[in-house]
């Protein structure tokens, strides 16, 4: 017997049929470029430099009196937020009665290379908050913060707690030195006084490799064979292809707000010690009082637990909760698993505080 | 100031030439070409005063620093590639271990789908976790920042360059653009807290129109 006839059928069946899908794949699946990532409707309620802040229009007749805010992440754009009708995060607070915005923050150029954490903190989140407020004839609004937007946010809530009724932290990038992801690797490594000095603002390449290094093996080679094993299925498709388009997206960093961001919180880890100065003004937690509902996901390999949990213990806010749950960094946010169980527990927390 | 004097000396003995070359080559086709280079310049400087306002004055009178760019690089260069060289050996390395790892686990190659669907996941699996453990490490860490900082180097190096050329044509140069962009963002600033100021000093419920 040769070594070719112990070779399952099946098996050889299952690779002709990939080689199939690979050349049937343009065919049956649109161009990333095709496809359009916004998808609850809203309206641009105020600009600022390249800063936008989008007003989602209600989906209930009755809505909760508090605002919510959205401060997306400086890595990506915010469409992830609301990147697939069935998984999107702001579609269902909609839905439960919650009114959204958005904050956009553009794609910096080189003019922009000099914005620091001082103008995205104390300005560009300062206005929108006071527009909000403005807007809605209410003196507090619920701010939530993403990833690097929770770190952005954070230093907000200390330094304007006045203006700030909730606040609810996302993965937040928090304790650089307790971060075990080889992002925070990297970002101890790199000299980026450097770094800033000669290229200026942080190019997008910078980011795609941080993430190529991220899992690369199940990401880099896994993702894209399932996705032509199932390229027949029109629902899966379109969800791979828009989160694939959003991970390709990512705007350049402002050089100076790269910088402070690197070394305050990843070289330094000054924010969780309260060392942290933005704009000549200190940020100590403990000027967070407000009511604070912290959300981490175990799995996220983008900012580890360890990172963003000491928020929920710094934090001098009575009213606190934390939850853990179990996915990863984008899971959390746009999946089955944040439609289910993740939102609704969110919606429920803000309504009662609303 | 030592290869300066030998190099001199090189214009009447072979042999002074002949030892230097031997001892530090790179050294001493730097320094030569460095004396050439501010030799022709003083020599002729003053007949080239007289298109002073063309380009090639200026690009003369830089020549130099793209001589000393060039040769500055070269020196980063080697440093890249001894980085680069490391960050491959990295991961040859990670890789040869985590396939050791999976074919001593696995040693069968898969014959039904079951077994291959079984063994990619096994791959899969011991590949991310090597390859985790080595970006997580001190020596990726160490090594990729002094890639970067190298590469970084070599921009630098092209930057100076470019300025030169930049500087001939009277056009302005990097730095020059970087005063332009620091006091538009200096002057944004200060707008912005003017009309901040504005804001406070009026009652609340400004329009959106008046905001714009």
């Amino acid at each position: 017997m040769t070594a070719e006839n112990r070779i399952d059928p099946k098996l050889v069946e299952e690779f002709l049929k990939f080689g199939r899908n690979l050349a049937e794949a343009p065919k049956i699946v649109p161009a990333p470029d095709e496809i359009n990532l916004e998808v609850s409707p809203h309206e641009v309620a105020y600009t600022e430099d390249k800063v936008r802040l989008l007003h989602y229009k209600p989906l209930t007749t009755k809505q909760s009196r508090t605002p919510l805010i959205i401060a997306y992440a400086i890595i990506n754009r915010y469409h992830i937020l609301d990147i697939h009708p069935k998984k999107s995060w702001v579609r269902n607070l909609l839905n439960q009665g919650i009114d959204v915005y958005m904050i956009d923050w553009g794609t910096p150029t080189n003019l922009d290379k000099y914005l620091d954490l001082d103008d995205y903190v104390n300005v560009y989140l300062d206005n929108c908050v006071d527009f909000v407020r403005d807007e809605n004839d209410v003196d507090q609004v619920s701010l939530q913060g993403y990833c690097t937007g929770g770190t952005i946010s954070t230093a907000y809530c200390a330094l304007h707690p006045e203006k700030i009724r909730n606040f609810v932290a996302t993965a937040p990038v928090i304790d650089g030195w307790r971060d075990t992801t080889v992002v925070s690797n990297l970002a101890k490594h790199i000299d980026v006084d450097k770094m800033v000095d000669t290229i200026g603002n942080m190019p997008p390449e910078f980011m795609y490799y941080c993430f190529s290094i991220l899992k690369p093996f199940e990401q880099g080679i896994e993702k894209y064979a399932n996705f032509f094993r199932n390229i027949e299925n029109q629902s899966f498709v379109d969800n791979f292809l828009r989160v694939e388009k959003w991970l390709c997206d990512t705007p350049p960093i402002p050089g100076a707000l790269f910088k402070q961001w690197i070394k305050d919180i990843y070289q330094d880890n000054l924010l969780i010690q309260n060392k942290m100065y933005v704009g000549g003004k200190h940020v100590s937690l403990e000027n967070i009082k407000m009511p604070i509902f912290t959300q981490v996901a175990v799995g996220d390999h983008l900012v580890s637990p360890e990172c963003s949990m000491p928020l929920h213990y710094a934090v001098r806010s009575e009213d606190k909760t934390l939850r853990v749950y179990p996915t990863g960094h984008v899971g959390m946010i746009a999946s089955s698993l944040s439609q289910t169980k993740v939102l609704p527990e969110l919606g429920q927390w803000l309504k009662e505080h609303s | 100031m030592k290869y300066r004097r030998t190099i001199y000396c090189d214009l009447l003995s072979y042999n002074y030439v002949e030892n230097d070359l031997q001892k530090d080559p790179a050294e001493f086709y730097k320094h030569l070409s460095l004396f050439w280079t501010d030799l022709i310049y003083l020599m002729s400087s003053k007949p080239q005063a007289l298109t002073s306002v063309g380009p090639m004055r200026n690009f003369a009178t830089n020549a130099k620093k793209i001589a000393t760019e060039l040769l500055e690089a070269n020196d980063d260069l080697v440093e890249f590639n001894t980085r680069l060289t490391e960050y491959y050996q990295q991961l040859a390395d990670t890789w040869a271990e985590a396939q050791k790892k999976v074919t001593a686990k696995i040693p069968k190659v898969p014959a039904d789908q079951e077994q291959f669907e079984a063994y990619k996941r096994i791959w899969i699996d011991m590949f991310d976790n090597d390859f985790t453990e080595l970006f997580d490490s001190k020596k990726f860490g160490d090594n990729y920042g002094k890639l970067v900082a190298s590469e970084l180097e070599l921009s630098k190096h092209w930057e100076q360059v470019v300025n030169v050329m930049l500087q001939s044509a009277n056009l302005p140069n990097k730095k020059e653009i970087d005063e332009v962009y620091k006091e538009l963002h200096s002057l944004r600033k200060r707008v912005s807290k003017l009309e901040s100021q504005l804001k406070t000093a009026k009652p609340r419920n400004i329009t959106n129109d008046s905001r714009e």
